[in-house]
């Protein structure tokens, strides 16, 4: 992050930082919801909406919560934020409710959410972290859009729940299963490694301290691993 | 220690916050997502009860409902809709059904069901608009019976549960257990236990007559009339003169015939469908019959069961069946299996060989019909044979 100029936090999350296929977090509810057009968005918007507050918060609280119990601290801030999320979308949007199941309370586990806390809402000011949380739940919403997009398309044969003319009689079932999914997941993460090939940071670059273990972890250890290029 | 107490404070601090917002918003939301499951509760008891509205599911544990019965909703302007579970052909077919302020049957539904005509869902509309009074003449579907008959019972479950609702009594009372009581109220030295006696003399007036299994004596059915003898027939209790006349006269016809076998290998031309028969005492006669149904010459895609219909009837001597009844059958189970109800055999009573063809047949079932009228069509040819005249 040699530019930390407020677009580039915005727009690192779209695709050189892009949580899902690049620092490759959050693969369960991108695997389970990436099954139709309009789950994935609703998904992808709900996760974004808890990372922009939940960032915001933490963010807020970076220098009160005490380092020892920081993460119990994330993870209540984070669960409340997704039970609200929640029971707003029971209220208003029953439909998507019922479509998400229960992938809406698991965005509380949700990696992406956890590892920007750590990451960056941990250290960084509240207008950035709200930044992050934008560039991040846009990057997690079109990963999930475009992931979707094929999956509906080939596997469903519609879009949006709208059936394709051609599609709609060809359909190639395995893509709506977990399989499909897999192979959707690993030739995206390709197609971006392509794209951004030799900008796009290292995993291990920020891996250890963006690791939601590093607290119970020896840091040093992993530190020096990392300085001397292992 | 001053580190222990703050990191205890913070996390204390941030649950409490926590916590405060979650009640917040779950005041804000909790109502209209309560609104939105009746919404949906609505919407589906509104299927079979149209423009009823404030559903509101009702304890029934206080209630002696029908067994059939499992869930009840009042609705705001005095109708109700209930859920049934009931046993069509195979178990477990849930029915719901709407009952308007009035007692009416505004729609009924099956919800789930293992039949094996996958029709059922809309027999419900034959039984719109039915009463209690009306229900028991709501006909069944032809080649469904079994499956209908459920249906109307559960249906008519809930018009009882209805009744019972709105404080009244209901006979929840099955044939066989009205009979049962009708009996032992006649005759209580029989001690609940009875048996039909096989009808061997032309009775007047006397539609039935059971036997006490302890041999404390017979009871006569005189239209509505349930009349006690003792082993001699004569009228125990209080009965009418007309009505102890009848049953005398019938307990005289009908106490003390003996039957006795007739060897048939006397008789080469008997025809096959003639098993056994007997000479009574009073000169009338009793066969029992084989008739080939469908069990018999059924077509191979129902695999006929391979058994025949045998049937116990009994005549006069110049050719009048007195009764006739089915006593076993392996017909196909809900089409020709009816002829072993009552009201296809009884239509034999009083026939004969000129009138014997015009019963109704059961519906659905030509092959069995037309296999039992083939049979009793042979009582009128043994009779003529047993007495020499063919």
């Amino acid at each position: 992050m040699k530019n930390n100029s407020n677009l580039s936090i915005l727009l690192k999350g779209l695709l050189l930082e892009n949580p899902v296929f690049v620092l490759v977090l959050g693969t369960c509810p991108t695997l389970a919801t990436s099954t139709s057009v309009i789950g994935a968005l609703g998904m992808g918007l709900a996760a974004m909406a808890v990372l922009i507050c939940s960032n915001a918060v933490i963010s807020l609280l970076r220098k009160v919560i005490p380092e020892t119990v920081r993460i119990p601290c994330y993870i209540v801030i984070i669960a409340g934020f997704v039970t609200i999320v929640q029971m707003i979308i029971h209220a208003y949007l029953p439909a998507l409710y019922d479509m998400l199941g229960v992938y809406l309370a698991l965005i509380t586990v949700n990696c992406i959410i956890l590892g920007r806390a750590e990451m960056f809402a941990g250290k960084n000011t509240v207008g950035k972290s709200v930044l992050d949380g934008v560039g991040m739940g846009l990057g997690f919403t079109l990963a999930l859009l475009s992931m979707a997009t094929i999956r509906e398309i080939l596997g469903a044969g519609s879009f949006a729940g709208i059936a394709l003319p051609f599609f709609s009689d060809h359909k190639i079932e395995i893509f709506t299963k977990a399989p499909g999914g897999f192979l959707v997941y690993g030739i995206m993460i390709a197609i971006v490694y392509k794209i951004t090939h030799g900008k796009a940071p290292y995993k291990k670059q920020f891996s250890c301290e963006g690791c939601p273990s590093a607290a119970i972890c020896n840091r040093g250890s992993c530190e020096n691993a990392v300085k001397e290029g292992k | 220690m001053k580190n222990h107490i703050k990191t205890v404070v913070s996390l204390t601090a941030i649950c409490a916050v926590v916590a405060i917002l979650l009640a917040l918003t779950n005041y804000v939301t909790a109502p209209m997502i309560e609104k939105q499951e009746n919404a949906a509760v609505n919407e589906a008891l509104a299927v079979v009860l149209p423009g009823g509205s404030g559903f509101e599911k009702m304890d029934i544990s206080s209630f002696q409902f029908p067994e059939t019965i499992t869930e009840v909703y009042s609705e705001e302007n005095g109708g109700y809709v209930f859920k049934m579970t009931t046993a069509g052909y195979g178990p477990g077919m849930v029915i719901m059904c709407g009952i308007d302020a009035n007692g009416v049957v505004k729609g009924a539904t099956c919800i789930s069901s293992n039949e094996t005509l996958g029709a059922e869902a809309t027999y419900g509309e034959n039984l719109k608009e039915a009463k209690i009074d009306t229900i028991d003449s709501v006909d069944t579907v032809a080649s469904a019976t079994r499956t209908t008959e459920a249906y109307k019972g559960a249906v008519k479950d809930a018009l009882n549960a209805f009744v019972i609702i709105g404080g009244g009594s209901v006979d929840l009372r099955d044939e066989a257990e009205i009979l049962a009581d009708n009996l032992s109220a006649a005759l209580s030295a029989a001690e609940g236990k009875f048996s039909p006696v096989f009808i061997t003399a032309e009775l007047e007036g006397v539609s039935a007559v059971y036997s006490a299994d302890n041999g404390a004596g017979y009871v006569f059915v005189a239209g509505e009339n349930f009349v006690a003898t003792d082993p001699s027939g004569n009228v125990i209790g209080e009965a009418s003169v007309d009505l102890s006349a009848t049953v005398t006269a019938a307990a005289q016809k009908l106490i003390g015939v003996t039957l006795e076998e007739i060897d048939l290998s006397a008789f080469p031309n008997m025809p096959s469908q003639v098993e056994k028969a007997y000479k009574a005492s009073n000169g009338n006669y009793v066969f029992e019959l084989k008739a080939a149904g469908f069990g018999i010459n059924g077509d191979e895609w129902y695999n006929p069961s391979g058994e025949y219909i045998k049937i116990k009837a009994s005549a006069t001597a110049d050719g009048k069946i007195i009764v006739c009844e089915t006593v076993s059958q392996k017909e196909t189970d809900g089409i020709g299996s009816a002829c072993a109800d009552a009201s296809f055999y009884l239509q034999f009573s009083g026939k004969t060989a000129e009138n014997y063809g015009q019963i109704d047949a059961i519906s659905g079932a030509t092959i069995t019909t037309n296999g039992y009228k083939t049979a009793v069509s042979k009582i009128f040819e043994a009779i003529k044979i047993l007495k020499g005249e063919a």
